[in-house]
């Protein structure tokens, strides 16, 4: 316990520096700013973002990229209030009801206990991940190679099965990723791989260039086909902040979407995704009068906020103890990491401890800046909501083609980010997800050099997946998972749960 | 683009997955074929082409079953392309990219962001023109001044 208060005290010694305080709200304000641009996601906006960052040192970098991400979790749950569009996957459930109470005149109280329930799951949230950083990196500096292969094996099966979709056409989209990975010249031998004679991508595909190719532009192309719906609320706000029985209506939603959402998260696949839609089901179940859900019940925002950000925060345990990203944001954050020369893993929480706490303590003052930018700040995302997609498209073009030339310095990489922004195109058109791929590719790598490491320490004997009972465990369970995944019953029940 | 009359785009006659799995093993072909010469093993255990060559094959194969799975006369159709959009927005990405480090930011800026609208059918040149000088100018503010990206802002006038 004096352990974790001095990790913590530590933290915040970093975090609340002048600098970093100033690089989180600029962080949290950015990220909120495109956040809640209708039909721009986490991973586009995160991957917009990203040069931003590049000219600020590692910690700061890392400050204000957690400040990104929260800001473009909070700025969808704005949009989903403030505007009705389906089909965003972190808030589509907040929009059920959300935006009913918008249409209510109540959009205030939604906004408002989105971001009470949000800041209190991101407490909680925090304090679980300082709690669990250090016994959690303690196993895993245990690993064997082959066990460590065999948890990303296991983690990826998971991240397919625990997201929508045809699971077929998302496992094949994760090996893909993976074969993309292997561009360049192979670490061990040299070899050109995949180049095709083609000197200029020996180093491998930048990850920026093939996220902003296949989420950003691509969602552009997307959102250009379909006719645009916007509908955005024209009643009054509202107060902001929820009256006393709305606050006691909400209490218990938000302890229990905290608790779901904190789980969730911890697994591989989108926890962000999955937890409000399990937390709106479990509060619908719960209530009373289940038939006030979808008519503007106040516990069906606050549940799946909370559930929501606490998912999406302690999604960041696999990633900072295991080096392993549990889903396409945080495979963004593995990219933008390795930009700044850090390698996530088990290293980094004891070799470079004023980073790891400093970031863990600057991810719950983020998320009081949330709370204090968004408040206020609701009249300008009102505003924002109403610029008309023919502009707003245009602008995201630009913002990314500097992003990808500063990536680093070369027009080449901009000209492949359109050839990704194709392929992007062409995977909607076949109904191929582009996570899975980006998981895989960012993965890839490491996958290949676990397997070698440990071939190699067993001097090519492949038994050493099931001499080491850890990783002949997780390959069993990899098993497992897919078997009872294909199964009818299960199938069924995956397409209702994310039958949003 | 001809529609239904419900507003839905009309879709080619071929089912949409076995169009999906039938790209999919033509990329693994392509990829097996770029990577045919690598040992699958070396001395020191696994070689060069063991994970690469292995991918490929699952994933041709994954493709087939996609195949088999997408020939029922009840599975979805594939969807028509359209060609404005990619042509104009992945047009002003190139454009950007050719351009660049000649022109900088003042001229490659303004130009990607007017390519890139005329790729929405309800877009007003004058508003656009307009509209992408404003935009430009706040980026070279932002990324130039504020963030001190190196990127060029006007070479042929400025020499940076």
């Amino acid at each position: 316990m004096g352990e974790l208060l001095d990790n913590i005290t530590l933290g915040f010694g970093v975090a609340i520096g002048l600098k970093n305080l100033a690089l989180c709200f600029l962080g949290c304000l950015i990220g909120t700013l495109i956040g809640v641009l209708p039909g721009v996601g986490p991973v586009a906006t995160i991957s917009m973002l990203l040069p931003i960052t590049y000219g600020v040192d590692p910690i700061g970098a890392l400050i204000m990229l957690a400040g990104i991400y929260y800001g473009a979790q909070y700025g969808g749950s704005t949009t989903a209030i403030l505007v009705n569009i389906p089909g965003e996957a972190t808030s589509v459930v907040t929009a059920l009801d959300g935006h009913r109470m918008a249409r209510q005149g109540r959009a205030g109280a939604a906004l408002g206990i989105a971001a009470m329930g949000s800041f209190f799951a991101g407490t909680v949230a925090t304090l679980v991940i300082a709690g669990l950083a250090v016994p959690l990196t303690r196993f895993a500096l245990l690993f064997h190679p082959a066990d460590y292969f065999a948890l990303m094996v296991l983690g990826l099966m998971l991240a397919v099965v625990l997201a929508r979709g045809s699971l077929i056409k998302a496992i094949a989209m994760i090996l893909v990723g993976v074969l993309l990975s292997t561009v360049g010249r192979d670490l061990v031998t040299g070899d050109e791989r995949l180049t095709f004679g083609w000197s200029e991508i020996d180093d491998g595909i930048d990850f920026a260039v093939v996220a902003m190719g296949v989420f950003g532009f691509a969602e552009i192309l997307r959102n250009l086909e379909t006719p645009e719906t916007r509908d955005v609320v024209r009643q009054r706000i509202g107060s902001l902040l929820p009256n006393y029985q709305e606050l006691v209506q909400s209490a218990m939603p938000i302890l229990r979407g905290t608790g779901l959402g904190a789980f969730l998260g911890l697994l591989p696949g989108n926890g962000a995704v999955l937890a409000p839609f399990a937390s709106y089901t479990i509060e619908k179940k719960l209530a009373a009068d289940p038939s006030r859900f979808g008519e503007g019940a106040i516990e069906g925002v606050a549940g799946p906020e909370a559930a929501n950000n606490a998912g999406a925060q302690t999604a960041f345990i696999p990633l900072l103890t295991l080096g392993i990203p549990p889903n396409a944001v945080m495979a963004l954050m593995v990219g933008a990491m390795t930009i700044h020369n850090l390698v996530p893993g088990p290293e980094i929480i004891t070799k470079q401890p004023r980073l790891f706490w400093g970031m863990i303590a600057s991810m719950w003052i983020g998320n009081l800046m949330l709370v204090i930018i968004n408040l206020p700040l609701v009249g300008l995302w009102v505003r924002l909501l109403k610029v008309p997609y023919r502009l707003m498209f245009p602008a995201i073009v630009l913002f990314c083609c500097i992003g990808i030339y500063s990536v680093g310095n070369n027009p080449l990489d901009v000209y492949l980010t359109a050839a990704f922004g194709l392929v992007g195109y062409l995977l909607i058109k076949l109904e191929f997800e582009p996570a899975p791929l980006l998981l895989g590719f960012v993965l890839g790598r490491l996958l290949e050099e676990k397997l070698r490491q440990a071939m190699a320490i067993s001097q090519g004997n492949a038994w050493t997946f099931v001499d080491h009972k850890l990783a002949a465990g997780m390959l069993a369970m990899t098993f497992v998972v897919l078997i009872v995944a294909a199964l009818p019953w299960a199938r069924r029940r995956r397409d209702t749960a994310f039958a949003g | 683009m001809p529609t239904d009359g419900l507003g839905h785009r009309r879709s080619f006659r071929v089912a949409r997955d076995v169009v999906a799995g039938l790209v999919l093993c033509l990329t693994a072909a392509a990829a097996y074929f770029g990577i045919r010469d690598l040992p699958i093993s070396d001395p020191s255990g696994i070689g060069p082409g063991l994970v690469p060559k292995t991918v490929a094959l699952t994933v041709a194969m994954l493709g087939l079953i996609i195949v088999g799975l997408g020939f029922p006369a009840t599975s979805r159709r594939l969807d028509h392309f359209s060609i404005r959009g990619p042509l104009f927005v992945l047009g002003a990405v190139a454009l950007f990219a050719a351009t660049i480090r000649s022109l900088g930011l003042a001229l490659a800026g303004p130009l990607a962001v007017m390519v890139a609208g005329l790729a929405d059918r309800e877009s007003r040149p004058f508003e656009l023109a307009i509209f992408s000088l404003v935009l430009s100018a706040l980026c070279v503010g932002l990324f130039k001044y504020v963030l001190r990206l190196p990127i060029p802002l006007a070479p042929f006038l400025l020499g940076y």
